[in-house]
C-alpha cells in the first residue's frame, strides 16, 4: 500500500519554547518498498515515524496509507488504523516478559482477521525451537526477531522499524536486516526503517535523509546491497 | 482465537501470588461471613414472619388485678378486636435462681412452633420454651416443679409472643440464662394456688389494617376498661413488648449494618486491587505503549488489566458462598438459636444475600477499578512507550524544609506513594476501630455495671399488686411515662419515682412542687438534659402530659427516673396521698406472695450486663482476631508494594556504597514513620467513631450505658496496629536484603 506524507508540521513546547519539530514533510514511499529514514538525533525522524504509525499526531498535514486518512482522525480510529495497517518493531524489543515466544505473536495474531500462519513464521524466523521459551531465556537478536513477528504476523502493509539494530550487535544486526529483507521479499510489506546507521541506506529501494525537521535528501537507490553484504 | 493476553492473568496472579492471595483471603472471609449472616437472617426473618401470621401473634396485653367484666369482651369484639384470656404465674425460684413464667393453655392467640415433643395434653404435660429448656438442660420426658407443682414436659416449642427472653420489659438486655417461658393445659393451671394469678389479656385486631389507626383503637380499649372500673396493672402494645419487638428491631437493624459495613470493606479492597493494578500499569508501561501502538484498544487494555481483579474476586465470592452455605451456617444458625427463641428456620435462598455477596463485590470491584485504570490508560501510547505517565503539565517539586538528607528522602518515599499510604491510612483506621470493638466493650459493660452497683442504695424492690407496709421496706410510688426524644427519634421509657421525704435509700431532696423535677443521671445524658431544662412527659394510659422544669441531677444509674415527693407525684397522678406500689429495702422482706407482683434483688439488676458480655462475647472475638487479619494483610500488601515500586531504586542505593540495611531503611523507615503516625492519628478518630456507634447503640436500647474506655485500650490498639506491623516489617527486611545490584546494571532505555 502506498504511503503518503503530505505537508506535515509538529511543533513542542509553548511560547517562547515553541519548537518547529517537522517543518512541512512530504513525501511518497510506493508499496512493498524499503525506506530508510536517516538523519542525527534531533532532526525529527523519530517524531516523524511516530506521527505515520498514529501514536502522535501532527499539529498539520496527514497521512495517507491506501484509503485512510489521518487527518482529524479520533482516537479510535487511529487505534483502528494501526490494528489494519501497521506494524511496529521497537529498538528494545518490548516484548511481554510473561509470555512465551508463541505467544507473544499471538498477541497480535489475535487483532487481525486473516494473520499469517504462526507456526510458518516461526520457521521464518528461525524460532520455531525457541517458540515456548520466555522473552528472557533468549539474545538480543532472537527477542529482535520475536518482535518482528509479532509486528508481522497481522500481515500489515506498513512495517515500521525504529532502530532495529540500535541495541545488537554487528553480526546479530546484520541478521535481523537480512530477516527485514526477506521477509519484505516475502510478503510485500512497505517498510521504513528509522536508523542512525548510514550503512543500512544501501539495502533500501528508497532513501530520506532529514535535518532539522525537514527531509533534505530523498532519492531512489539504484545501487542496492543485499543485508548480508553490507559492511560498517 | 482467544486473546492470548488472557494467558498473562494467570501468570499475573501466580507472580504476585502473596498479594492477591492476602486480598482473596479478605475478600473470601468478608463473603463467607456476609452471606452466612445475610442468609441466615434472611431466613430467620422469613420464619418469624412465618411464625407472626400462623401462631398469631398478639398485638398487645393488658394485666389487672381481678378478672376482667363480660361488658368490656362484649365491648372489645364489637370493635372487632379479639381477645383472649392468658393468665400466668411465676415461679422466681426454679433450680434456685430461675424466674419462670408459666401460661394457662392457649387457643386463639399468641400460640407457638413445636421443636420437639407434642402439646400438652393432660393436667401434668407441660411445654417449655426451648432456649430456656436448653439452658437447664430439660428435655422432653423430665419432670419439673414449679410454683410446687410437678409436670411432665411434653414438648420443647418457642413461642410467638417470646422470641426473646426479657425478664422485665424495662430491662436492657435478655436474659436467656434465668429467665423462661412455660405453659399448662387448663387442668393443669388449674393446680396453681390462685392467689399467684396474674390476669392477663391479650388481643389481637382481627382486620390487620386496623394497625394502621391502633393509636385511636388503644384510647378507646383504655376508655372502655376505665369505664367498667377495670384496674390496670399494665398494658403493653406488641410493637413496645421487648419480648416480641426487640428481635424484629434487632434483626432490622442488623442487616443494614453488616451491609454498610462490607460494601465499606469492598471499596477498600477495591482500591487495594486499584493500587496493584496502578502499579502493575507504572511496571508495564512499556508493554502497554507497545500492545496499543500494535492497534489494542483502551478499554481492551482497561479489560486486561482488569481480569486478575475479576478473577480474583469471582473466585472469592464463589468460595466464600460455598463456605458461608456450609460451614458458617450453622455457627450462625447456633448463634441466633443460643440467643432468641426463634421458631425452627428454614434456610433459603435469599437474592439480597446473593447480591451483597456476590453481585455487589463484583460491580464495586468493576466500577472503582474500571473508572482508575480508564483515567490511567487515557495517555497516549507514545507517553507509556517513554514511561511518561504523568497526565498535564508538569507537577512542582514539593518544597521540603531543611531536614537532613535521610528524612527529606524519606518525605519524597511519602509523596510519591500518597495512595498507598492513604489506603493503608483507611485500613488501620477500620481495623482499628474493629479492635476497639472488639476489646473495648467489656471494659464499658464492666463499667457501667459498676456505676449502677455503687449508685444503687437498695438490695432488694418489691413492686406490689396491692398496698402493704412493712417496716424494713420504704414505701414507693412507681409509674410508667414516656417521653419523646428527637434525636432518637422515637418513645423513651421513663419512671416517675415518688420517694419518701426522709428518704434512707435517697440522699437528695426529691422535687416538692408538681411542675419540678429531679432527675436521675442516665435520663439526663440520654436526653441532652441540663438543670433548669423543660421536659414534657406522656402518660399514655391517662392520655396525659406532665411538665416539668429539672431541679437537678443525681446519681441514680440503674434507669431512666423522674424523681419527686411521694405526695406530690400521687397528687399529680389523682392518686391517694399515701399510694405506693413498690417497697425498697436493704434485706428480704416478709410480704405474703399474693401481694408482690414481682421483686428483683441487686443481683437481678446487675446480672443483665453480665449476660450482655456472654452474648457478644464471640462476636468480639471474631472482631479481634478479623481487626489484626485485615491489619496484617493490608500492611504486608501495601507496603510491598512500596518496595516493588522502587526495587530498581534501592539496587541504585546498593550500587552507590549504601548497604542493604541503609538502602531499606531509606524507604522502609518511610512506611514504618507513616505506620506509627496513621495508628496515633487513628485512634482519636476511632475514639470519635466509637462514641458515635455507642450513641446509635444507646438509641436502640431503653437505657443509657455511659461511654467509657479505659487508656489501656487506646495502648493496646496502638500496641496491636504497630506490632504488627513490625513483624510485616520482617519478611520486609529480608525482601530489601535480597534485591541484587544488578538490577541497576542491567541496560534501560
Amino acid at each position: 500500500m502506498k504511503l503518503k506524507i503530505n505537508d506535515v508540521h509538529k511543533f513542542y513546547g509553548e511560547g517562547d519554547s515553541r519548537v518547529e519539530v517537522l517543518r512541512g514533510i512530504d513525501c511518497e514511499i510506493e508499496d512493498g518498498e524499503i525506506c530508510v529514514l536517516l538523519g542525527p538525533s534531533g532532526s525529527g525522524k523519530s517524531t516523524l515515524l511516530n506521527i505515520i504509525g498514529g501514536i502522535e499526531t501532527a499539529d498539520s498535514g496527514c497521512i495517507d496509507i491506501g484509503d485512510d486518512c489521518t487527518d482529524d482522525m479520533t482516537e479510535a480510529q487511529l487505534t483502528l488504523y494501526r490494528r489494519n495497517h501497521l506494524g511496529f518493531v521497537f529498538q528494545f524489543y518490548n516484548l511481554i516478559p510473561n509470555l512465551t515466544v508463541k505467544e507473544n505473536i499471538e498477541v497480535c495474531a489475535y487483532l487481525s482477521e486473516k494473520p499469517l500462519e504462526i507456526n510458518d513464521l516461526l520457521k521464518t524466523l528461525g524460532l520455531y525451537e525457541h517458540r515456548d521459551k520466555l522473552p528472557s531465556q533468549l539474545s538480543g537478536g532472537q527477542q529482535q526477531r520475536c518482535a518482528i513477528g509479532r509486528a508481522l504476523v497481522k500481515n500489515p502493509s506498513l512495517l515500521l522499524c525504529d532502530e532495529p539494530t540500535g541495541a545488537l550487535d554487528y553480526s546479530t544486526s546484520k541478521e535481523i536486516l537480512k530477516l527485514i529483507e526477506d521477509i519484505n521479499k516475502k510478503y510485500h510489506n512497505t517498510i521504513l526503517i528509522v536508523t542512525h546507521n548510514d550503512s543500512i541506506k544501501n539495502m533500501a529501494n528508497r532513501v530520506l535523509r532529514m535535518r532539522d525537521g525537514k527531509i533534505v535528501k530523498n532519492y531512489e537507490n539504484e545501487a542496492i546491497i543485499p543485508a548480508s553484504d553490507l559492511e560498517w | 482465537m482467544r486473546n492470548p493476553l488472557n494467558k498473562r492473568v494467570f501468570r499475573e496472579i501466580k507472580e504476585n501470588a502473596g498479594k492477591y492471595i492476602g486480598i482473596f483471603l479478605i475478600l473470601a472471609c468478608i463473603i463467607f461471613v456476609g452471606s452466612a449472616f445475610m442468609v441466615t437472617l434472611r431466613s430467620a426473618d422469613s420464619s418469624l414472619k412465618r411464625q407472626e401470621e400462623n401462631c398469631m401473634v398478639e398485638d398487645g396485653y393488658f394485666e389487672l388485678f381481678e378478672k376482667l367484666p363480660k361488658e368490656v369482651e362484649d365491648a372489645f369484639a364489637s370493635k372487632e378486636i379479639l381477645l383472649e384470656e392468658n393468665n400466668y404465674v411465676i415461679d422466681n425460684e426454679f433450680m434456685g435462681d430461675t424466674k419462670v413464667v408459666v401460661y394457662d393453655e392457649r387457643k386463639l392467640i399468641d400460640l407457638y412452633d413445636f421443636f420437639e415433643g407434642e402439646d400438652v395434653k393432660s393436667e401434668n404435660d407441660i411445654i417449655l420454651d426451648r432456649l430456656f429448656a436448653a439452658n437447664h438442660n430439660i428435655k422432653v420426658g423430665d419432670a419439673v416443679k414449679l410454683c410446687d407443682e410437678e409436670f411432665k414436659v411434653s414438648g420443647l416449642v418457642s413461642f410467638a409472643d417470646y422470641t426473646s427472653l426479657f425478664k422485665s420489659n424495662q430491662d436492657l438486655v435478655m436474659d436467656v440464662k434465668t429467665f423462661g417461658v412455660a405453659m399448662v393445659s387448663h387442668d393443669g393451671f388449674s393446680r396453681f394456688d390462685e392467689g399467684l394469678l396474674i390476669h392477663r389479656y391479650v388481643y389481637r385486631f382481627n382486620d390487620r389494617s386496623m394497625l394502621d389507626r391502633e393509636d385511636e383503637l388503644l384510647k378507646d380499649m383504655q376508655k372502655i376498661l376505665l369505664e367498667n372500673g377495670c384496674m390496670l396493672q399494665s398494658f403493653l402494645t406488641a410493637e413496645h413488648n421487648q419480648s416480641i419487638s426487640f428481635l424484629k428491631t434487632d434483626m432490622g437493624k442488623d442487616g443494614p449494618m453488616m451491609e454498610v459495613f462490607i460494601y465499606i470493606l469492598l471499596a477498600i479492597i477495591a482500591f487495594v486491587f486499584a493500587v496493584l493494578t496502578g502499579n502493575a500499569i507504572e511496571k508495564e508501561s512499556v508493554v502497554i505503549g507497545t500492545l496499543r501502538a500494535l492497534g489494542y484498544t483502551r478499554w481492551e487494555m482497561v479489560w486486561h488489566y482488569l481480569c486478575p481483579t475479576l478473577l480474583v474476586t469471582l473466585v472469592a465470592a464463589v468460595i466464600g458462598n460455598i463456605l458461608g452455605y456450609t460451614l458458617m451456617l450453622e455457627p450462625f444458625l447456633n448463634v441466633y438459636y443460643s440467643s432468641y427463641c426463634l421458631p425452627p428456620i428454614d434456610i433459603e435462598f435469599s437474592f439480597r444475600a446473593f447480591f451483597i455477596t456476590t453481585i455487589a463485590p463484583i460491580l464495586i470491584m468493576v466500577v472503582i477499578n474500571v473508572a482508575l485504570l480508564y483515567n490511567k490508560l487515557v495517555l497516549n501510547p507514545l507517553k507509556f512507550l517513554r514511561k511518561d505517565l504523568k497526565k498535564g503539565k508538569q507537577k512542582k517539586v514539593v518544597k521540603l524544609p531543611d531536614l537532613s538528607f535521610m528524612n527529606r528522602f524519606r518525605i519524597r518515599v511519602i509523596l510519591q506513594n500518597k495512595v498507598c499510604y492513604l489506603i493503608l491510612f483507611v485500613g488501620i483506621y477500620l481495623s482499628g476501630l474493629l479492635l476497639m470493638f472488639g476489646v473495648g466493650l467489656g471494659p464499658l459493660l464492666d463499667n457501667y455495671v459498676d456505676n449502677i452497683d455503687e449508685t444503687l442504695p437498695y438490695e432488694y424492690q418489691y413492686l406490689l399488686k396491692a398496698p402493704v407496709s412493712h417496716d424494713n421496706g420504704e414505701k414507693v410510688k412507681l409509674y410508667s411515662v414516656s417521653t419523646y426524644s428527637n434525636k432518637y427519634r422515637k418513645d423513651i421509657e421513663i419512671t416517675l419515682m415518688g420517694v419518701e421525704e426522709e428518704s434512707r435509700f435517697f440522699a437528695f431532696d426529691a422535687a416538692k412542687e408538681k411542675d419540678k423535677a429531679v432527675i436521675s443521671e442516665p435520663m439526663a445524658k440520654k436526653l441532652h438534659l441540663k438543670e433548669g431544662d423543660a421536659v414534657t412527659l406522656k402518660d399514655g394510659y391517662l392520655n396525659k402530659e406532665y411538665s416539668f422544669t429539672v431541679e437537678g441531677i443525681c446519681d441514680y444509674n440503674s434507669s431512666l427516673a423522674v424523681f419527686m415527693d411521694r405526695e406530690v407525684l400521687n397528687e399529680l397522678l389523682d392518686s391517694s396521698k399515701d399510694d405506693f406500689n413498690c417497697l425498697l429495702a436493704n434485706e428480704k422482706l416478709d410480704i405474703e406472695d399474693d401481694y408482690v407482683a414481682k421483686y428483683l434483688t441487686r443481683s437481678d439488676i446487675l446480672g443483665a450486663s453480665g449476660q450482655l458480655m456472654d452474648m457478644f462475647d464471640t462476636i468480639l472475638k471474631v472482631f479481634c482476631i478479623a481487626s489484626v487479619a485485615v491489619y496484617m494483610i493490608l500492611m504486608y500488601i501495601l507496603t510491598k508494594t512500596v518496595i516493588e515500586k522502587n526495587a530498581l531504586y534501592i539496587s541504585f542505593m546498593k550500587v552507590f556504597g549504601y548497604n542493604s540495611k541503609e538502602a531499606g531503611s531509606l524507604y522502609l523507615h518511610a512506611t514504618t514513620c507513616t505506620v506509627i503516625l496513621s495508628v496515633i492519628v487513628c485512634l482519636p478518630l476511632q475514639y470519635i467513631s466509637f462514641v458515635a456507634m455507642m450513641d446509635y447503640i444507646t438509641g436502640m436500647i431503653e437505657g443509657y450505658v455511659p461511654f467509657y474506655l479505659p487508656a489501656w485500650v487506646y495502648i493496646f490498639i496502638a500496641v496491636v496496629g504497630i506490632g504488627a506491623y513490625f513483624i510485616i516489617n520482617a519478611f520486609h527486611v529480608q525482601k530489601v536484603r535480597r534485591i541484587p545490584m544488578s538490577d541497576a546494571l542491567k541496560s534501560r532505555e
